[in-house]
C-alpha cells in the first residue's frame, strides 16, 4: 500500500502544481503585473464613486465592472487581439471568443449606442426647443468645444481620428461619444467611455464656476417670456422633420439622429405606448447593461495605463469647459441683438452640452441663486435636447470627414 | 479630407484648422437650418390655430376663470380629504401549523408539578 502510495507522489504533486499554475492568483503573478492590478484598483475607486457618490451609476457601475472583469487573470471574457487594428478579425473570432467579445459586437458595430438613442428619444421632450428654435443655435455654440479639444488634442501628438474622438467627449453625450469613437478610434474606447461619463456626472461641478465667470448678475437675472404651447401637430411632425432633413444633408448622422427621432416619434404620436414603454425601460436597461460592461471591458491595462489617458481626461475637461462657455457666450451675443422683453438669460447657453438633464438643472440652480423665483429649467430645456442633436450633427461630421 | 487619409497622406496644422473650421461652420449651418424650419413650421401652425374656429371643448376651457379652477380644485381636495379606506369589516383567525411556539406551550402555560424528592 504505501509503495503504492509512493509511486504515485510525483503525479499529485504534479498535478497539484498544474492546479496552482491555473488559478487567478497565479496568473496575477505570471502574465499580467503591476498594470492589471492597477486597473483592478481602477475599477474599485468607480464602484465606490457609482454606489457611494452615485456619480452616473447606472453606467459608471456596469463600466467598472466590466474594467473589473477584463482585467481579473485568465477570465478569457474579452481578447483584444480579436478587434484589432480596428476591425473585427472574424476567421478566428468563434474559436477564440468569450463573452464579452460577443457582447462587444454591439459596440463595434454602433448597435448599442443607437438603441440607447432609441431609449433617450422616447424620453426627451422636444417640446422647449419646438417653442423657442433658437435653442438651436446654443446647442451649435456649445459644440465649439468638440472642434477646440480635436485641434488640442492633435497637438499634443494625437492623430487625428483619435482627436476626433477625444473632441466628442466635448459634446457630454455618452452614446455619441462611444459611437463616433468605436468608428474612428476604437482603441481609446475606455478612456474616453470613462472620461465622457465621469465629467457628465461632474457638470454641476464643472459649469458653474464658468458660468459665474462670464455672465454679471443682471444677465443671471434675466426672467424670460414663457414659452408658448405647442401642439400635438408639432410634436408629432418635429421628429419625422428632422430625420429627413438630417438625413438629406449628413447622411452619416442618421443612425443616431434617425434612432433619437424614432424614439421620440413612438412617446408623442400616442398610439404606441407599449412600444415607449419598452424602448424607456426594458431595451435601455438591457443595452445599458450591455454597453457598459463591454465598454468597461476595452479598458485593458495596456489601453488605460498610460499618459495618452492623462492627455484625454485633461482634454475632456477643457472640451466641457470650451462648450459650456460656448453657450453663454453665444447667448450674451444673441442678447445684443434682441429686444428689451425678449432677452436670453445666458445660464441656458451652459445647457447646450448635452448632459440631459443635468446641465438644465444647474442652470435653474444657477438661475435661482440669482433670483429665486426665476424659473429657467423649461427655458434651458430647449438648448439641451438642442445639444443632444448638436453633438449627433458633429459627430456627422467628424466622421464623414475623417472616418 | 477622407480622401487624404484613404491615401496615407500625413495630416498636419493646415489640414487639421481646415477641419474644424468647416465642421462647426456645417454645424452651425444644419443647426441654423433647423432655426428656420422650425420658425417657419411653427408659423405656420400658429396661424393655421388662429384661422380655425374654437371647438366647443376649447370655449368651455376658456371660458373657465381662474376663481373657478380654484374652488374646483379646492372642492376636489375637500372631498378626496374626506373619504376613508373603507375596510372588509371580516376578522379571521389564520390558523398556524407550528410544531412549537412559546404561545402554545404547556410547560409555559401550566403549574409545574413540584419535584419529590
Amino acid at each position: 500500500m504505501w509503495t503504492l502510495l509512493n509511486s504515485g507522489s510525483g503525479f499529485v504533486w504534479d498535478s497539484l502544481r498544474d492546479f496552482a499554475g491555473s488559478t487567478g492568483i497565479a496568473g496575477l503573478f505570471a502574465s499580467m503585473g503591476w498594470g492589471n492590478v492597477a486597473m483592478i484598483c481602477v475599477a474599485f475607486l468607480l464602484l465606490y464613486l457609482a454606489i457611494k457618490h452615485k456619480f452616473e451609476p447606472l453606467l459608471l457601475l456596469t463600466i467598472a465592472f466590466g474594467m473589473l472583469l477584463t482585467n481579473l487573470p485568465d477570465a478569457n471574457l474579452y481578447h483584444t487581439s480579436l478587434f484589432e487594428g480596428g476591425h473585427v478579425h472574424w476567421d478566428i473570432f468563434v474559436a477564440n471568443a468569450g463573452l464579452l467579445d460577443y457582447l462587444y459586437l454591439g459596440v463595434k458595430l454602433g448597435i448599442y449606442p443607437c438603441l440607447i438613442f432609441v431609449g433617450v428619444g422616447a424620453m426627451t421632450d422636444f417640446g422647449p426647443l419646438i417653442a423657442n428654435p433658437k435653442s438651436f443655435l446654443l446647442g451649435a455654440a456649445a459644440q465649439i468645444g468638440i472642434f477646440v479639444t480635436f485641434l488640442g488634442a492633435f497637438a499634443l501628438g494625437f492623430t487625428p481620428n483619435e482627436a476626433g474622438s477625444i473632441g466628442i467627449i466635448g459634446g457630454a453625450d455618452g452614446p455619441t461619444a462611444i459611437y463616433l469613437t468605436s468608428m474612428l478610434a476604437p482603441e481609446l474606447l475606455g478612456p474616453i467611455a470613462v472620461a465622457a461619463y465621469s465629467y457628465m456626472a461632474l457638470v454641476p461641478v464643472i459649469q458653474p464656476p464658468i458660468m459665474r465667470a462670464l455672465t454679471s448678475k443682471k444677465e443671471r437675472a434675466i426672467r424670460m417670456r414663457t414659452l408658448r404651447p405647442v401642439s400635438k401637430l408639432e410634436r408629432i411632425l418635429f421628429p419625422i422633420m428632422i430625420t429627413v432633413i438630417i438625413a438629406l444633408l449628413l447622411p452619416s448622422a442618421t443612425p443616431l439622429v434617425g434612432c433619437l427621432m424614432l424614439g421620440n416619434l413612438m412617446k408623442e404620436c400616442g398610439v404606441v405606448d407599449r412600444l415607449s414603454k419598452t424602448v424607456q425601460n426594458e431595451l435601455m436597461n438591457i443595452v445599458v447593461i450591455f454597453l457598459g460592461l463591454t465598454v468597461g471591458a476595452t479598458a485593458t491595462a495596456e489601453a488605460f495605463l498610460n499618459f495618452r489617458t492623462l492627455g484625454i481626461l485633461l482634454l475632456g475637461v477643457i472640451a466641457f469647459a470650451m462648450g459650456t462657455a460656448g453657450g453663454v457666450l453665444l447667448a450674451k451675443l444673441m442678447n445684443l441683438f434682441s429686444k428689451e422683453g425678449s432677452k436670453i438669460n445666458p445660464l441656458i447657453g451652459s445647457a447646450g452640452v448635452s448632459a440631459v438633464p443635468m446641465a438644465a438643472r444647474v442652470s435653474q440652480i444657477e438661475g435661482q441663486k440669482e433670483d429665486p423665483g426665476n424659473y429657467l429649467l423649461m427655458h434651458a430645456m430647449g438648448p439641451n435636447v438642442a445639444g443632444v442633436v448638436g453633438s449627433a450633427v458633429a459627430a456627422g461630421i467628424l466622421l464623414s470627414f475623417l472616418g | 479630407m477622407n480622401m487624404l487619409i484613404a491615401k496615407g497622406m500625413d495630416w498636419g496644422w493646415s489640414e487639421m484648422l481646415w477641419t474644424a473650421l468647416i465642421s462647426i461652420c456645417l454645424v452651425f449651418f444644419m443647426l441654423v437650418l433647423l432655426v428656420l424650419i422650425m420658425q417657419g413650421f411653427g408659423y405656420v401652425v400658429s396661424r393655421r390655430n388662429a384661422v380655425a374656429p374654437p371647438s366647443a371643448a376649447t370655449k368651455a376651457q376658456t371660458q373657465l376663470h381662474e376663481e373657478e379652477i380654484a374652488a374646483i380644485a379646492t372642492a376636489l381636495k375637500m372631498y378626496r380629504g374626506d373619504l376613508h379606506d373603507r375596510e372588509s369589516e371580516v376578522l379571521t383567525i389564520m390558523s398556524i401549523k407550528r410544531a412549537y411556539s412559546p404561545w402554545n406551550s404547556k410547560i409555559h402555560g401550566l403549574t409545574q408539578m413540584p419535584d419529590r424528592k
